[in-house]
């Protein structure tokens, strides 16, 4: 193949020079469609980015108990997340030390041991080697526990009973990497001190999508409302969808983290408080936001965060929703976009209730969460289903000897004031309009500053 | 196997007349489904129709792999309703065109309950499913746990569990009923 040849050249893009030419388009806000769905791009995200950063693994109230575990995903890693015999959780490598087959077989369980079934290493819940079979004639002597245990994450921390691991030690402390996106998972999950839970295990389905297209989407695309989702103000599940960006509030903070809210009360009434809890029975005579900042208070109250992406995989989405069957819900749910292969991910969906529900209660909103954003979701079944054209655009031939490149250019084009709040007091920038597409690009920055290796 | 290890179809057993009225309804809503015809399909539900997909993980003891205490899908009637509605909308845009769908319904088996008027009726389902342009398709493959009450107009669907033989699913959504 000649490298001279201009068009040709769009097709052998080392990977450097294409991340060279992402840098320069989005000066321009432009980004290259190929990103999206790119063998050698999918190769260095799991490299570069998986390995090393902190990722989101599982919620503490999923392991409340000694001896329990879940498996989950780091990536493309298999990692069993246990809570030992202490109290302490663990976040280790589903591959055995010895020839590297899976000890761990099941999604979900309670073993204070994982027994390999190729040749019975046995690893106590806490990753320690402690059995391998015919060992006086096979080795002699005990192998080293620690030398031999389940590899385990470099580093493994906690916020409001979010597990986060980190492959790499050269990370910051978890609260510092989270930065503003902590601050805001407080105002999320921290109404009411106990915080909350689970409502069950998550969900999971395969998403021809790329598991970017699902961050941007989540860090506040919420431009895509009144077209996409028209049918649910057709069946009066919800309204005002014309005006979602006018009363969108952006929450961009450092390390890529990026929320968008609403402004409830000024868009519906001063009762319609706290995500429209305060419109609700049985909510906000629980909450007790004293522990808030001043700020928080008032985001919480009258601007909260509707959706959000904590870099690299892990969003949230808390909307209040009529049902067809009784009285409104507010639903909460975390989701995480688990890359499968380029242009294909993994969504496993959590829907969260606050703990201090009774068990109807909790269920109403389990069940209303799933009816809204779910594998059956009516909101969900469309967006999971567009975002497949943005994979399959990312790969066209022609589409890449054409060197697409997608708009992002609501920032420069919009007539409406996009400028960061100059009264902000809360941490990061925040914009009073939706309008901009600032948020999708406080993400990909993100992506580019990791996939360059640069430390944000 | 043994007769012993099956007692309830033994036990419970329904008279022909009754085992082929069930399993013509199942046809017969498979092929509504099918064909598009989803306002009449509504019409074969029971009022106090309850429509659930609990989740399922792989777990040991294999008992524990259904979680009933947890659902992709938990309806009643009215969200069914609100569903089809949706749908009819014309705008629910991953079923605009709807998909082409081919239910395959099989092993049926029918017992009695302890309602004379309500049965049981077990049943496989292996949907096929090719949405839009794609040039693939989909298999969503479950087992269901019906109950259908026998009325004088004829059966109607009260309770169906949808028990996903896959943990992941590999189609884009349950925009279609089981």
């Amino acid at each position: 193949m000649t490298t001279t040849h201009e068009p040709h050249s769009a097709f052998a893009t080392p990977l450097d020079a294409l991340l060279d030419r992402v840098e320069k388009d989005m000066q321009d806000d432009l980004v290259p469609a190929e990103i999206f769905n790119n063998d050698e791009v999918f190769r260095a995200e799991m490299e570069r980015i998986f390995t090393t950063t902190w990722v989101f693994v599982a919620h503490e109230t999923e392991i409340p108990n000694a001896g329990d575990f879940v498996q989950r995903k780091i990536g493309l890693d298999p990692v069993i997340v246990t809570r030992d015999g202490k109290g302490g959780i663990n976040v280790l490598s589903n591959y055995c030390r010895h020839r590297g087959t899976q000890v761990c077989q099941t999604d979900a369980g309670n073993s204070r041991f994982f027994t390999c079934p190729y040749h019975g290493w046995t690893y106590a819940n806490d990753g320690k080697l402690v059995g391998t079979p015919l060992m006086h004639r096979a080795y002699g002597q005990p192998l080293d526990p620690e030398q031999w245990g389940l590899k385990r994450a470099a580093k493994v921390a906690t916020r409001n009973g979010f597990v986060f691991a980190a492959l790499s030690d050269d990370v910051p402390p978890l609260d510092e990497w989270l930065g503003g996106a902590g601050w805001m998972l407080d105002v999320i999950t921290q109404l009411h001190p106990d915080g909350m839970r689970v409502a069950g295990p998550p969900e999971r389905y395969i998403v021809n999508g790329d598991w970017k297209t699902a961050g941007e989407n989540f860090a506040g695309d919420v431009y895509h409302l009144p077209t996409l989702h028209t049918s649910i103000q057709e069946v009066e599940m919800i309204e005002g969808l014309q005006g979602t960006c006018e009363i969108a509030r952006t929450y961009e903070f450092e390390n890529g983290h990026t929320f968008i809210g609403h402004a409830w009360t000024e868009a519906i009434g001063p009762f319609f408080t706290h995500w429209g809890y305060g419109a609700l029975e049985g909510y906000t005579e629980h909450f007790d936001l004293s522990g808030f900042d001043e700020t928080q208070k008032f985001v919480a109250e009258h601007q909260p965060p509707t959706v959000g992406t904590i870099f690299p995989n892990l969003s949230f989405i808390r909307i209040f929703s009529p049902l067809p069957d009784g009285p409104p819900g507010v639903f909460t749910s975390f989701r995480q976009w688990q890359p499968v292969a380029p242009g294909k991910l993994e969504l496993w969906n959590w829907q969260f209730v606050w703990k201090f529900q009774d068990e109807e209660s909790a269920q109403r909103d389990y069940v209303g969460g799933q009816y809204c954003f779910g594998s059956a979701g009516l909101y969900e079944q469309d967006d999971t289903v567009a975002w497949e054209g943005v994979q399959r655009a990312a790969a066209s031939p022609w589409m890449r000897k054409e060197g697409m490149k997608f708009n992002y250019q609501q920032g420069n084009n919009s007539p409406v004031d996009q400028t960061p709040d100059p009264d902000w007091k809360g941490p990061g920038i925040h914009r009073n309009t939706g309008y901009g597409e600032h948020v999708q690009f406080n993400f990909l920055r993100q992506w580019l500053r990791t996939m360059k290796g640069d430390r944000a | 196997m043994t007769a012993t290890t099956n007692t309830a179809a033994t036990t419970n057993t329904v008279d022909h007349a009754t085992y082929t009225a069930v399993a013509q309804f199942l046809a017969h809503e498979a092929r509504l489904l099918d064909e598009g015809r989803e306002q009449e399909w509504f019409e074969l539900l029971d009022d106090d129709l309850l429509y659930t997909v609990p989740s399922r993980q792989s777990t040991e003891p294999r008992s524990a792999e259904i979680n009933r205490n947890a659902w992709r899908i938990r309806d009643t009637k009215a969200h069914v309703r609100t569903r089809i509605a949706r749908q009819n909308t014309g705008k629910a845009y991953s079923e605009v065109p709807p998909s082409r769908t081919m239910r395959l319904v099989g092993s049926i088996e029918v017992a009695a309950t302890t309602e004379p008027d309500v049965v049981e009726a077990h049943s496989s389902l292996l949907l096929y499913r090719q949405r839009g342009i794609d040039v693939h398709f989909d298999l969503i493959p479950c087992r269901r746990n019906d109950r259908i009450r026998l009325t004088d107009a004829g059966p109607r669907l009260l309770a169906r569990e949808v028990i996903l033989t896959e943990t992941s699913i590999k189609t884009a959504n349950l925009g279609v009923f089981l």
